[in-house]
């Protein structure tokens, strides 16, 4: 823990001298944040796993798929195969963000320090939120490219960029609450799966049928569109701000 | 009766056993749960009965 | 599991609740058996689809069909708003738990748990009837079922992850933990309805719900019949717990 850089000044808590100055939460935050940015740029371990964990998704998507008929209206089940993509990527994503912790006794170290148990919570939140993110970006074009292709999504397929990005949120708030619960039980990457599912459920709902909406275009995107988004919205912020709360409790047991 | 009350009355008789049934397997449910209960507190009663002479018998 | 020094009042087994018990379970069965009969008796039938032709019954003029199915509703809605609310007192123990951190606590929210998953499995139960009678399907991709069938998976996804973990305090931290995050999904269930309109569960629970007397008595009957039920139930199965725990307990005296 000697080198989280910013980190080793804080470890003496009440410090004497003005010229050391105590880190507050927001550096806390960044330092671990930069930690598991900067483990990930070394090995890239976890983007590329993600990555072709997707694009074999998406070529199972394509044998599943392979028997329809030319009539089959790809535009109506595009945003839904997309999300069902991003969920399944974002529970392999997930438990492997801490695997890492636990193997190599992490998170003990991390505790030693004095700080707001909640600041763990951001960290790992937002470390998870950017590799999903980075992933989605990887793997839409991929999905444009396999099925999207044969027909002409609507002018307003740009507006996916917003389900996305709350869904994302959402998906990396409650799955870092739940990968930290599930990390210490057994059977650990399916009891995630059991967990995380029903609880992602409604969120899920709205982005689809937001993602959908901005898809197939027509006269009552707008209609679909902005419920959708909000629902969405609100669902996350109950939910990220249950789990800030919640997350000393769980981190500490 | 004539056709209109006929009409009137007819989803009762089709409905019934879906009634009953909705009923007899909510009763079920929690008859069964109440058996596992109570067989449960036969079962550790009797344990502790055991225990207890044990421990009288220990002291 | 004595006090503590803030004197922490613990629930536990005997007393008075666990003495009314038993009667609350009979009061509650002989009251949803009286709903039964009433609603094959005297309640008033629902009206359902148009007729054609008018036809004086009793003191009104009917000129619709009359359903006996929509009397499924005197169950199935009580036994499901009893799961919610047992489900609203696993997150109350949840929380008192992580406060305090007793284990009394804990084991209140397993049985409360357990009992909110009897009621949940008895809805679903009548639900499922009451669909494949007006519909003719054994399910329908519809907000209120589909959220309601979310809340069961994640009552059942609390008991696997009770399961899969050893250490007790961690246990009951967590257990603890996703039983207030399930709790969050039942408001969702219960205002579900009024948000996204649906066919097939109309809004019940309004100030001009035009339920008339006699149909509110008999649901106000079989509600409270299921209330007590749900409240004998859960006193029956926490006296069992807490004697297995004593049990183990003496045992583990006995072994020293």
């Amino acid at each position: 823990m000697a080198n989280l850089p910013g980190a080793t000044g804080s470890t003496n808590a009440v410090s004497t001298t003005s010229a050391q100055v105590r880190p507050t939460g927001f550096h806390h935050y960044l330092t671990l944040l930069k930690k598991d940015l900067t483990q990930e740029f070394r090995t890239k371990e976890m983007l590329t796993s993600m990555g072709i964990y997707s694009l074999l998704v998406l070529i199972v998507f394509g044998a599943a798929l392979a028997q329809t008929a030319s009539s089959f209206d790809i535009l109506q089940m595009g945003g839904g195969l997309l999300w069902v993509l991003i969920v399944f990527t974002s529970l392999l994503g997930l438990n492997r963000s801490f695997s890492h912790e636990k193997e190599n006794g992490c998170l003990e170290g991390v505790l030693l320090i004095p700080l707001d148990r909640s600041v763990i919570f951001l960290a790992k939140a937002s470390s998870n939120l950017l590799f999903l993110l980075a992933v989605e970006i990887m793997v839409i074009p991929l999905f444009y490219f396999f099925f999207l292709t044969t027909t002409t999504p609507a002018e307003t397929f740009w507006m996916i960029v917003f389900p996305l990005l709350v869904g994302t949120i959402g998906v990396a708030g409650i799955g870092t609450l739940l990968s930290t619960i599930t990390i210490n039980t057994r059977g650990k990457d399916v009891m995630l799966a059991v967990l995380f599912i029903p609880l992602i459920y409604p969120l899920l709902y709205a982005c689809v049928s937001a993602t959908t909406a901005v898809i197939v275009g027509g006269e009552w995107t707008m209609d679909v569109y902005l419920p959708a988004l909000a629902l969405a919205g609100g669902y996350d912020v109950i939910m990220i701000l249950l789990s800030w709360v919640l997350y000393d409790f769980v981190i500490s047991a | 009766m004539n056709s209109v009350l006929e009409e009137i009355y007819s989803t009762i008789l089709p409905a019934a056993p879906y009634v009953i049934g909705a009923y007899a397997l909510i009763f079920l449910g929690l008859f069964v749960y109440v058996l596992i209960v109570v067989l449960g507190l036969k079962k550790t009663e009797k344990q502790m009965d055991v225990l207890e002479e044990l421990l009288a018998e220990k002291n | 599991m004595s006090n503590t020094k803030k004197a922490v009042k613990l629930p536990e087994a005997g007393g008075i609740f666990d003495k009314i018990a038993p009667i609350a379970l009979l009061t509650g069965a002989l009251l949803a058996t009286l709903g039964f009969i009433l609603t094959f008796t005297i309640a008033s039938l629902v009206p359902g689809a148009a007729v054609n032709g008018v036809e004086l019954i009793g003191d009104q003029m009917v000129s619709n069909k009359l359903l006996l199915s929509q009397n499924i509703f005197y169950f199935h809605v009580p036994v499901a708003i009893a799961s919610m609310l047992a489900l609203g007192f696993t997150a109350y123990y949840g929380i008192r738990f992580l406060m305090t951190k007793e284990a009394r606590f804990d084991t209140c929210a397993k049985v409360v748990t357990e009992v909110a998953l009897v009621f949940i499995i008895c809805t679903m139960a009548s639900g499922e009837l009451w669909t494949r009678f007006e519909w003719g399907v054994w399910w329908a991709w519809e907000p209120r079922l589909t959220t309601y069938l979310i809340l069961m998976l994640l009552v059942i996804g609390y008991f696997i992850l009770r399961n899969a973990i050893d250490d007790p305090e961690r246990r009951a931290s967590y257990a603890a933990v996703f039983g207030i995050i399930t709790f969050v999904d039942v408001p969702i269930c219960f205002m579900i309805t009024r948000m996204i309109p649906s066919s097939v569960h109309p809004v019940v629970f309004r100030t001009d719900s035009g339920m008339p007397p006699d149909r509110l008595v008999l649901f106000l009957i079989c509600f409270f019949g299921m209330l007590l039920i749900a409240f004998a139930l859960y006193r029956l199965r926490f006296r069992q717990v807490r004697l297995a725990e004593r049990v183990a307990a003496l045992k583990e005296q006995l072994d020293d």
